[in-house]
């Protein structure tokens, strides 16, 4: 955790967080399962700043990332939450 | 709001949590209007939190609890005691600022309001497009809605509906095909104009010359995710209020230089009289903005020596221990003894940007994490050229990010043109698993699921011997392992397999 909010700085794309009723529809429309997904770390800053506003969060839930792209504009991206990461 | 932080042992906390509210004895008198106090196990993190109701001078009576038997000075009267999570010291703002907690402290927990970001929106008409396109059947970027927005005006129906046949067309025509092998494609477009890269690197072009390692070495480094690149170099944008104003941004600029005392003074040691000598330069000092008053503050924080103030140029130091040993290891000690500055960056400049056309500061050394806290520097936008350092700060994401846009800056500044989708690939790939990873054997390749793919790569027997002990199985899957049993690969057309489903009756 920082002193100031990470999700603010610029180069950090949108974090959101996935109600857990909206999980299956996502992996349904990917067609992938959940350890398929790209794995974001519960250490991650980013993870630490959205517990502050939404309560401790576990392994297993899913982020939504909105990335800014030179190519298509925006794009959404997918990552799960892990205990640890290598 | 001031709290309290200290250090105290286990054995004193159960003490106090077992006798609540109790009156606890202290060895220091802090001020008295205090209502939350912090302690610490160890040096470095916090983990309780107490309500201190009252703080009085120490009289001795029965019923207090002592931290220690003797040289105790004030009664703390603590209401409650709750463990919180473990925060590290550096969450608090201290009166002085000092990374290690010795007794006690004053200081402030950081309070941030934090909020998500507001959900990307298209705006209404790009919107529409969208969604028109999708009923016709036709799947388009974001990118490409806002360039439709106005045909979708202008033209009449008939000729937009063809307009959008062609734009599918064209965007199915440069799809890539399933099971196309673009990792390939990406690293013979990422190698290719690599070989013209000179190895050359060349130097900042500004008032104030600054190495920056650029071409094929800065490349390596970004792909092998190097925890220290060889010249870590901040870009530091400063806030309204200070990014027009020359004076402010020059008093920032030394205030972010770590300034040791050889950078000051000499040092002279006399084995003699077995003293040392800190001689002020008087250019130096001026150059560096620093007086005597910061020399001699930087002084009262070194133990093991006795300090005395002779002129205005020099100090004499004395040892308390005198010993030729000791007097070699303290000259050592004080010559990297910091006075001020934020630690690891030594040097930084200042350039009017003609892009941003305000001040920015660029620096030699990084650490983003202490220079974001900085009053004047515009933390949303400020940034580092080092990818590690990045990530442990703005997260995995933010490390995606920097290494597409370094890679980038690399090769563009070279001449070279390399599509953004390769670097983009390359970008996710390395942070897939939510690290960081190199692209190599210790990265990406290293790490296959498949034991053949890897002994082929590298370390053959380590590979093959390991996965013989641990008894792997290889599924095939992958490119490599197919060429080693001579089976098509599965890439194009030899990715297809037949499925037949049986009728169900």
């Amino acid at each position: 955790m920082s002193k100031f909010n990470v999700l603010e700085h610029e180069i950090v794309p949108e974090h959101h967080l996935v109600p857990v009723e909206e999980e299956e529809s996502v992996l349904s429309r990917l067609n992938v399962t959940k350890d398929d997904l790209p794995k974001i770390g519960i250490n991650d800053p980013t993870i630490k700043a959205l517990e502050e506003i939404h309560g401790k969060l576990d392994p297993g839930r899913i982020i939504k990332i909105i990335r800014k792209s030179p190519t298509a504009g925006y794009y959404e991206y997918y990552r799960v939450i892990v205990k640890s990461v290598i | 709001m001031m709290s309290l932080i200290w250090r105290d042992t286990k054995k004193n906390i159960e003490l106090i949590s077992e006798n609540l509210p109790c009156s606890y004895a202290v060895e220091y008198m802090p001020v008295t209007s205090i209502d939350i106090g912090y302690i610490s196990t160890d040096k470095q993190n916090i983990d309780y939190e107490v309500k201190i109701s009252e703080v009085s001078k120490y009289e001795p009576a029965d019923d207090i609890i002592q931290k220690r038997k003797t040289g105790l000075k004030a009664i703390l009267k603590i209401e409650s005691i709750r463990k919180i999570d473990r925060t590290p010291i550096s969450e608090f703002k201290m009166e002085k600022g000092f990374k290690e907690l010795t007794s006690f402290a004053l200081g402030e927990k950081f309070h941030v309001e934090y909020r998500e970001k507001e959900e990307f929106k298209m705006s209404d008409d790009a919107l529409s497009v969208m969604e028109d396109a999708e009923s016709r059947g036709y799947s388009i970027p974001v990118s490409l809605a806002y360039k439709l927005v106005k045909y979708k005006k202008s033209l009449p129906s008939d000729k937009y509906e063809k307009l959008l046949k062609r734009v599918d067309l064209e965007l199915k025509k440069r799809e890539i095909d399933p099971f196309e092998a673009v990792g390939i494609i990406a690293a013979q477009s990422i190698g290719e104009p690599g070989t013209q890269m000179t190895m050359r690197t060349f130097h900042f072009a500004g008032v104030v010359e600054m190495n920056v390692t650029l071409g094929l070495p800065r490349l390596i480094e970004i792909v092998d995710a190097r925890r220290i690149p060889s010249t870590p170099s901040m870009t530091i944008y400063l806030t309204e209020r200070y990014k027009n104003n020359e004076e402010k941004v020059k008093e920032l600029i030394k205030s972010l230089e770590n300034t040791t005392i050889i950078d000051v003074a000499d040092i002279i040691t006399d084995v003699g009289e077995m003293s040392l000598t800190i001689k002020l330069d008087k250019n130096k000092s001026r150059d560096r903005l620093v007086s005597m008053g910061d020399l001699l503050s930087a002084l009262e924080k070194k133990k093991g020596i006795i300090y005395n103030q002779v002129d205005d140029e020099s100090i004499a130091i004395k040892l308390q221990q005198e010993s030729f040993k000791v007097l070699y290891q303290k000259q050592e000690e004080l010559k990297t003894t910091p006075i001020k500055g934020v630690s690891k960056i030594s040097r930084a400049i200042g350039r009017v940007d003609p892009k941003e056309g305000a001040w920015v500061i660029y620096t030699q050394g990084s650490n983003l994490r202490e220079v974001l806290n900085i009053e004047g520097v515009d933390a949303t936008r400020t940034t580092t050229n080092d990818i590690i350092e990045i990530e442990n700060v703005f997260g995995i994401e933010a490390a995606r990010n920097a290494i597409y846009r370094e890679a980038e800056n690399t090769l563009s500044e070279q001449g070279l043109n390399v599509d953004k989708r390769h670097l983009m690939l390359v970008a996710d790939m390395m942070t897939f698993s939510g690290a960081v990873r190199a692209v190599g054997r210790q990265g990406i390749s290293g790490r296959k699921s498949s034991v053949l793919a890897r002994a082929a790569f590298e370390i053959t027997s380590k590979h093959l011997l390991k996965a013989g002990l641990l008894g792997e199985v290889d599924p095939l899957a992958g490119v490599a392992e197919n060429i080693i049993v001579g089976q098509p690969i599965t890439l194009g057309t030899g990715a297809i397999d037949l499925v037949y489903k049986g009728n169900k009756k």
